[in-house]
């Protein structure tokens, strides 16, 4: 087994392991029989328990999971209560094998409104929580600029004054009147749905064109999961279609995503 | 392009004239102490601006250290920053593309080398642009990342001279200092790229060797008999009086491939010592591929620091890229 002589950071182009031995997995490529690295990372054998008969994968990892220690930053996850916390082992075999950080079919995105149509509402994706919807189990496959501190950029996102340059840095994505929720499609107002600055968790079902990703938020758990009301103060969630101001308390009409 | 919205400076240094002739020490022309197959010592470090997705800064140690005081300044070293931005989404105006698009952008700071730039890219910088694109595009697997677009910026921050400044007057034959611009650009860009944990084939490196003529006071039993140029990697061009021939490549040192290759000045009549019997080219690219062998270490050992970088910075729990040096791997 190459196992052992793998070392625990590669650097681009450095050979790993032999086509023979092992998969080439995220973060790899192929060259002349042999699997090198593409990017500077921890290396990662998946080995298969459900099949022993196959070979392990090889990855080169863009995050860091630390897989001794339990996660540091718990307590910004409890607060946000918008992303699971980062699981421990590799992921099972069903997981798709994410070779890059883009937003794929099904990935789950946390977005911000910076537009709201009578047909649609344009929104600019802030993080890609990877791995497929529903399970889970869920590896945090976001790219590690630093424009992606989640801690900022939430606590400053819904703050509609806060409208920084790197906003054409993201990638933009569209929801479709349609999207919004799956009943009574035909009824929906745009204004009553999404404001301006709102953090929109979605689901992606399209990469659309060349400039927008199609976004969906039909569904319990999708929809609005952070707003300002128009006093500028964080609002709660009342129901599905209501979040309301805690000093004023006027509520305001919102889809709101299911709070965890 | 001339700039007409700012007010432009002379174009030339500032520096007084100096009429007195300039005897002893300081009208000395440099001379090369290095060996011809030594290397100066590079500088290279990743991560050193956080807006960025990727960076790098690359120096190379000036050749002599300001000893004495010469009423002729020392030959320049050369400092640049490259920064990588992206994947980010395309422009509006681009058409769809399956593949990641790079632009590449190289520009002077207006006091980088004794001649002032402007503020305009020039036609030499934007052809530093395209030799650098060429060089890292066979390097990066494009069909990772569709939809985007990945932004290289080079600011040099002080370029290698052309030639001696004390022998400047009219003898204009080549602009030597660029190609070592160029392969500091292609080393630095590769470093930028590997911290930005954009898909690469290889890190590529950028090597320089040269072949040059040495003058009959100067030669030694060991060079080359009457005329014949000998080849010197990583040369600066102050140090010698006339170069013949200079040859930059990109190289990928894994995969034994050459990504871009420049060569300027004639080489094709050039006959080196009875006992090689290269032709002029193939002792520079073979040179150059010496060079860029030797560079890669040092690119690795930085990109190696990039990787470590991130592993504390992600198991601290904070995502903000802070500089704290070389910390131990725990995993």
């Amino acid at each position: 087994m190459m196992a052992t002589s793998l070392p625990k950071l590669a650097v681009p182009g450095q050979p790993l392991a032999p086509v023979s031995s092992h998969l080439s997995g995220p973060g790899t490529h192929i060259h002349g029989g042999v699997i090198c690295a593409s990017i500077t990372g921890p290396v990662i054998v998946d080995s298969s328990q459900s099949k022993p008969k196959l070979k392990s994968v090889l990855s080169v990892s863009r995050t860091y999971s630390n897989r001794n220690t339990a996660p540091t930053n718990s307590e910004n996850n409890n607060n946000l209560n918008v992303m699971p916390t980062p699981t421990t082992t590799p992921t099972a075999a069903k997981a798709k094998l994410r070779y890059n950080t883009l937003p794929v079919v099904d990935s789950m995105v946390l977005t911000r409104v910076t537009r709201v149509q009578k047909r649609q509402a344009t929104v600019s994706i802030l993080v890609v929580l990877g791995g497929t919807v529903g399970s889970g189990n869920q590896d945090l496959a976001m790219s590690t600029s630093p424009n992606d501190n989640i801690t900022s950029i939430l606590t400053s996102a819904a703050d509609p004054e806060n409208h920084s340059s790197s906003e054409e840095l993201r990638f933009q994505a569209l929801i479709r009147k349609e999207d919004v929720r799956a009943v009574e499609k035909d009824r929906v107002v745009m204004e009553d749905m999404f404001r301006v600055g709102d953090i929109v968790r979605g689901t992606v079902i399209s990469l659309g064109d060349q400039s927008f990703y199609y976004l969906t938020t039909a569904r319990n758990d999708l929809g609005v999961v952070m707003a300002r009301s128009e006093a500028g103060n964080m609002m709660f969630p009342v129901s599905w279609r209501e979040m309301r101001d805690p000093v004023t308390g006027a509520g305001e009409s919102r889809k709101v995503a299911r709070p965890f | 392009m001339t700039d007409r919205r700012r007010i432009n400076g002379p174009p030339c240094g500032t520096r007084p004239p100096v009429f007195a002739p300039a005897t002893g020490k300081a009208a000395e022309s440099p001379k090369r102490t290095r060996r011809s197959n030594e290397l100066r010592k590079i500088f290279l470090k990743t991560g050193l601006i956080p807006s960025a997705a990727g960076s790098a800064y690359l120096e190379i140690e000036p050749a002599r250290p300001l000893l004495t005081k010469p009423l002729i300044a020392r030959s320049s070293a050369l400092k640049l920053t490259c920064t990588v931005h992206g994947p980010k989404p395309l422009p509006r105006s681009t058409p769809f593309s399956p593949n990641l698009l790079i632009t590449t952008h190289v520009k002077y700071a207006p006091f980088a080398a004794r001649r002032r730039r402007g503020y305009i890219r020039d036609a030499s910088e934007r052809d530093l642009g395209v030799h650098l694109e060429t060089a890292i595009r066979g390097a990066i697997i494009a069909e990772r990342w569709p939809k985007s677009a990945l932004e290289v910026t080079v600011n040099v921050l002080e370029a290698e001279d052309d030639r001696w400044w004390g022998n400047v007057s009219g003898s204009y034959d080549a602009s030597w200092g660029m190609m070592n611009v160029l392969a500091g650009c292609i080393t630095a860009t590769s470093a930028a790229i590997a911290d930005a944990r954009i898909d690469c084939l290889d890190l590529v490196v950028g090597g320089v060797a040269a072949l040059v003529r040495e003058e009959a006071s100067q030669k030694t039993e060991g060079h080359a008999v009457n005329g014949s140029p000998i080849l010197v990697l990583d040369p600066d061009p102050s140090e010698h009086r006339s170069i013949v021939s200079t040859c930059v490549i990109a190289y990928m040192p894994g995969r034994d491939e050459i990504t871009e290759l420049w060569l300027k000045g004639d080489a094709l009549e050039v006959a080196l010592s009875e006992d090689d019997k290269r032709s002029g080219h193939e002792a520079l690219i073979d040179g150059a591929v010496d060079t860029a062998r030797r560079l890669h270490s040092v690119l690795t050992a930085a990109v190696v620091e990039s990787g470590e970088r991130l592993f504390s910075a992600m198991t601290d729990g904070t995502w903000t890229k802070d500089d704290n040096g070389n910390v131990e791997m725990k995993i």
